[in-house]
């Protein structure tokens, strides 16, 4: 398995080159920059970057301050961005005169985020700040245009971010891929980059939701799976208008004004409480409460759609009002790992569903008393037997790589590479008896052996004969046919039941 | 070292015909005897798991039909086909198929029946009558009292209990000599201790066993302690810590490596949660269990599992963090 570093952050641009497309932000981003770098003090001590989601802002400041070696004061949207916050964090960073020569870039990331409510006097304080800030402040913006920002705008450089071009996520992604030695189709490629408006943010997080779990991208997957996720922002205002909450009114008109339906905002909030709720009791609550909107759901889904309002009940307001004795968390947001577990988890219970249908017919058991029963004891052999005999049952059953692959987990490929012995030793062993047979011409149990191989034609038992003949079990076998015809006729029977 | 193609020793010592079976005597006896009449009526076979109800049914069939028994068998289990309907459209297929010059019927094995429904089982009732010409059923149950009465008073009742000692460890014995397997005596009656009499659970035991290297009492102990993952138990024991994160690291890991579904967390959970290793106040058991149920329910009904364990192990946390205060 690869390393568990989400896309998102391992293929983060670290240099200003590796942002692709906005040349125009860029260069009027750079050239104000490098006015502070001079020493002197640009016109406006502010820029705000504004744009659609997942187009590089954030990514360029961070970029340039890894290439300028600038220390970065990075404030986002989770933290409480009150005046006296503003003041305590932004004032003091603004105003500071450096001890080194390392400058501080100070970055208020969504500050349409910045709430009239939660974060009372938050922006007036901003416009206090600017005007005498000793240090670049870097604002960023989905909608500069919003009421909230009127009075910022006259005294901030206002750079814009344009949509990304398709043909540049595309080809991002393609690099993506190459790299994670990902096989993937360009046409579903372009799908993600189109559904999701060229975020690229959201792509990526598409292509790992895909890639890590099916080990491809290609359009069968990419149309099941991805949607498009063009509403990212409101998202982000109902995870933070629920955890903020002072009231529970306010949580539930965040839950219902949300566009997203009600199993994305599980999900999302699922993932989330963990970030935002340090005191266990307060955690417990917010989770109670969400189980409890998936046994509604469930509820709900069983024909009694009615039920639905105390979904929104739980989810909003259950989990606001959990928390009663800690603080806010000032985690960001997690994208739900659900989704790419739900995808690994699929290939995994269709992995143990194949081998239960291959093997549990074998042993005249149903394939849930396989699974209760004999799978944990084939793990054992698998994972820490002999590897011999591992090999040795993956042959007499037939499995798959990818089935041996569950079953063994880190030691498969040993079990893999002994199988693979094992069927070269097998069919050249049944070669020679092959051959014997042809030589002498009348060794009965010769010819029971090749008209048992031509009945079923089948390579598999012919070298099964071929080895273990030998060791019988039964003691009586004289008077019964031999075990590869009665194998034989099973197998047959088995390929007309299934 | 071996070099041969391996199957799973419950296939491969499966007895064929009725004389091979050790046990059961008086079963085999009268089973035996249809054999002898080639007639027979429906048949209820009930007993705890592994103690050859399947076993028995494939040997009865083998005598009475010889080595291609299987074309005048229809073997279904009740608890992987989907529905009545597929069952009655397999038998209703199946009753039409040619019988066997000798043996004026066929026979149709039903396996893990206790599993129907009430309303399955009076269709499948139905499908005994219409079909009794030329068809004999063999309902395979582990608690009888789950058949309705009905078709319990169709059949010809047989019970099959638990296998002895003696049985399970000679059959043991058999089997190891024969795969050449070093072995302690003592580690045999260990095994037949732990199956409760369960012989596919014995032998695959073994076989297990044989796989680490010599069947030892050590090694027969190993082997039961692999089988549960041990995971289950770390979890509950960090989620009570209060380390709710390593908990819910470790539940997605059983999840995704395992590929256990919701529901089979909690059964797992639930088998831990008596067991000595996990130390717990008895009282916080009880409450757990408790708890444990209404999530199972709610699993069940079709709710989220990640979500409903996630609150599960969150609860786990704050429980946990009060039996530590005040202890």
């Amino acid at each position: 398995m690869s390393s568990r570093i989400p896309w998102i952050i391992k293929y983060r641009p670290r240099r200003v080159d590796e942002i692709i497309d906005q040349e125009e932000a860029k260069s009027s981003f750079l050239t104000w920059i490098e006015t502070w770098l001079k020493g002197k003090v640009p016109e406006k001590r502010a820029a705000l970057l504004y744009g659609p989601p997942g187009v590089g802002k954030t990514s360029l400041v961070e970029a340039v301050a890894n290439e300028y070696d600038l220390e970065l004061l990075e404030l986002n949207a989770s933290d409480y961005r009150r005046a006296e916050d503003i003041r305590r964090i932004v004032g003091v960073a603004a105003f500071r005169r450096p001890l080194t020569k390392r400058m501080t870039l100070i970055l208020l990331d969504e500050v349409d985020g910045i709430s009239a409510r939660g974060d009372i006097g938050g922006l007036d304080e901003l416009m206090r700040i600017i005007p005498d800030a000793r240090n670049p402040i870097v604002l960023t913006a989905n909608d500069p245009w919003s009421d909230a920002l009127r009075p910022l705008r006259n005294s901030v450089l206002m750079i814009q971010f344009k949509e990304l071009s398709q043909g540049e996520v595309v080809a991002l992604m393609q690099r993506i891929c190459e790299h994670e030695k990902l096989e993937c189709d360009r046409e579903a490629l372009r799908y993600i980059a189109e559904k999701n408006m060229g975020d690229v943010r959201a792509c990526v997080n598409d292509l790992e939701a895909v890639g890590e779990g099916y080990g491809r991208v290609s359009m069968d997957l990419v149309r099941t799976l991805v949607r498009g996720r063009d509403k990212s922002m409101d998202l982000w205002r109902t995870l933070n208008s629920v955890f903020y909450a002072k009231e529970g009114w306010q949580a539930k008109r965040a839950v219902q004004n949300s566009e997203e339906d009600y199993e994305t905002l599980l999900a999302w909030f699922n993932d989330n409480v963990q970030n935002k709720y340090g005191s266990p009791d307060d955690a417990f609550r917010a989770w109670d409460a969400l189980a409890r909107a998936s046994l509604f759901i469930s509820r709900a889904k069983a024909g009694n759609w009615d039920l639905l309002s105390y979904v929104f009940d739980l989810i909003g307001p259950g989990v606001a009002m959990a928390r009663q004795s800690g603080e806010v968390l000032r985690n960001r947001y997690q994208y739900p790992s659900k989704i790419i577990m739900m995808a690994k988890l699929k290939d995994v219970r269709g992995l143990r569903d194949s081998v239960a249908s291959k093997v549990a017919p074998r042993l005249g058991i149903s394939t849930s008393t396989f699974k209760a029963d004999v799978l944990p004891y084939l793990w054992i052999m698998f994972r820490q037997g002999d590897v011999s005999r591992a090999a040795g049952i993956v042959v007499g059953y037939n499995l798959t790589e990818d089935e041996v692959r569950y079953l063994a987990g880190p030691r498969a490929n040993d079990v893999i590479r002994a199988a693979e012995k094992l069927r070269e030793e097998l069919r050249r062993r049944s070669r020679e008896s092959a051959e014997i047979t042809k030589a002498e011409g009348t060794g009965k149990t010769g010819e029971d052996q090749g008209r048992t191989a031509q009945r079923r034609g089948q390579a598999t038992l012919d070298l099964w004969w071929g080895s273990a003949g030998a060791q019988q079990p039964r003691q009586e076998g004289e008077e019964r046919p031999t075990k590869a015809t009665r194998r034989g006729r099973r197998g047959g029977h088995r390929e007309s039941t299934m | 070292m071996s070099s041969a193609i391996e199957l799973l020793w419950t296939e491969k010592y499966r007895p064929r015909g009725l004389k091979d079976i050790v046990n059961q005597r008086e079963i085999v006896e009268r089973l035996m005897k249809f054999v002898h009449e080639k007639n027979m009526p429906h048949l209820l076979f009930a007993g705890p798991p592994g103690t050859g109800k399947t076993t028995a049914a494939h040997a009865l069939a083998h005598d009475l039909y010889g080595e291609e028994y299987h074309q005048y068998m229809l073997e279904l289990n009740a608890s992987d086909e989907r529905g009545i309907d597929t069952i009655r459209e397999k038998v209703k297929e199946f009753a039409r198929s040619r019988t066997s010059p000798d043996i004026a019927f066929k026979i149709i094995l039903l396996d893990e029946a206790d599993n129907m429904t009430a309303d399955a089982q009076q269709a499948l009732r139905r499908l005994m009558e219409l079909y009794s010409a030329n068809t004999r059923f063999i309902l395979a149950a582990n608690y009888p009292s789950k058949i309705i009465d009905p078709i319990q008073s169709r059949c010809a009742f047989f019970r099959f209990t638990p296998l002895s000692k003696e049985d399970v460890v000679a059959r043991l014995k058999y089997i190891a000599d024969n795969e050449k397997v070093e072995y302690d005596e003592d580690a045999l009656e260990t095994i037949y201790e732990i199956s409760e009499g369960d012989m596919r659970k014995a032998i695959n035991m073994l076989q297990t066993a044989a796989s680490l290297g010599r069947v030892t009492t050590d090694s027969v102990y190993k082997v039961v302690g692999l089988a549960r993952p041990k995971d289950i138990k770390e979890m509950l024991e960090q989620a009570l810590k209060g380390d709710f994160s390593g908990a819910r690291e470790l539940l997605r890991k059983v999840m995704i490596e395992y590929g256990l579904s919701g529901e089979d967390v909690v059964k797992q959970i639930h088998r831990e949660l008596f067991s000595a290793d996990l130390k717990l106040p008895e009282d916080l058991r009880v409450m757990i269990a408790d708890y444990l149920g209404e999530i199972h329910y709610r699993i069940v009904e079709g709710s989220d599992d990640d979500i409903q364990l996630s609150a599960f192990l969150a609860w786990l946390a704050v429980m946990g963090r009060r039996v530590g205060a005040q202890s």
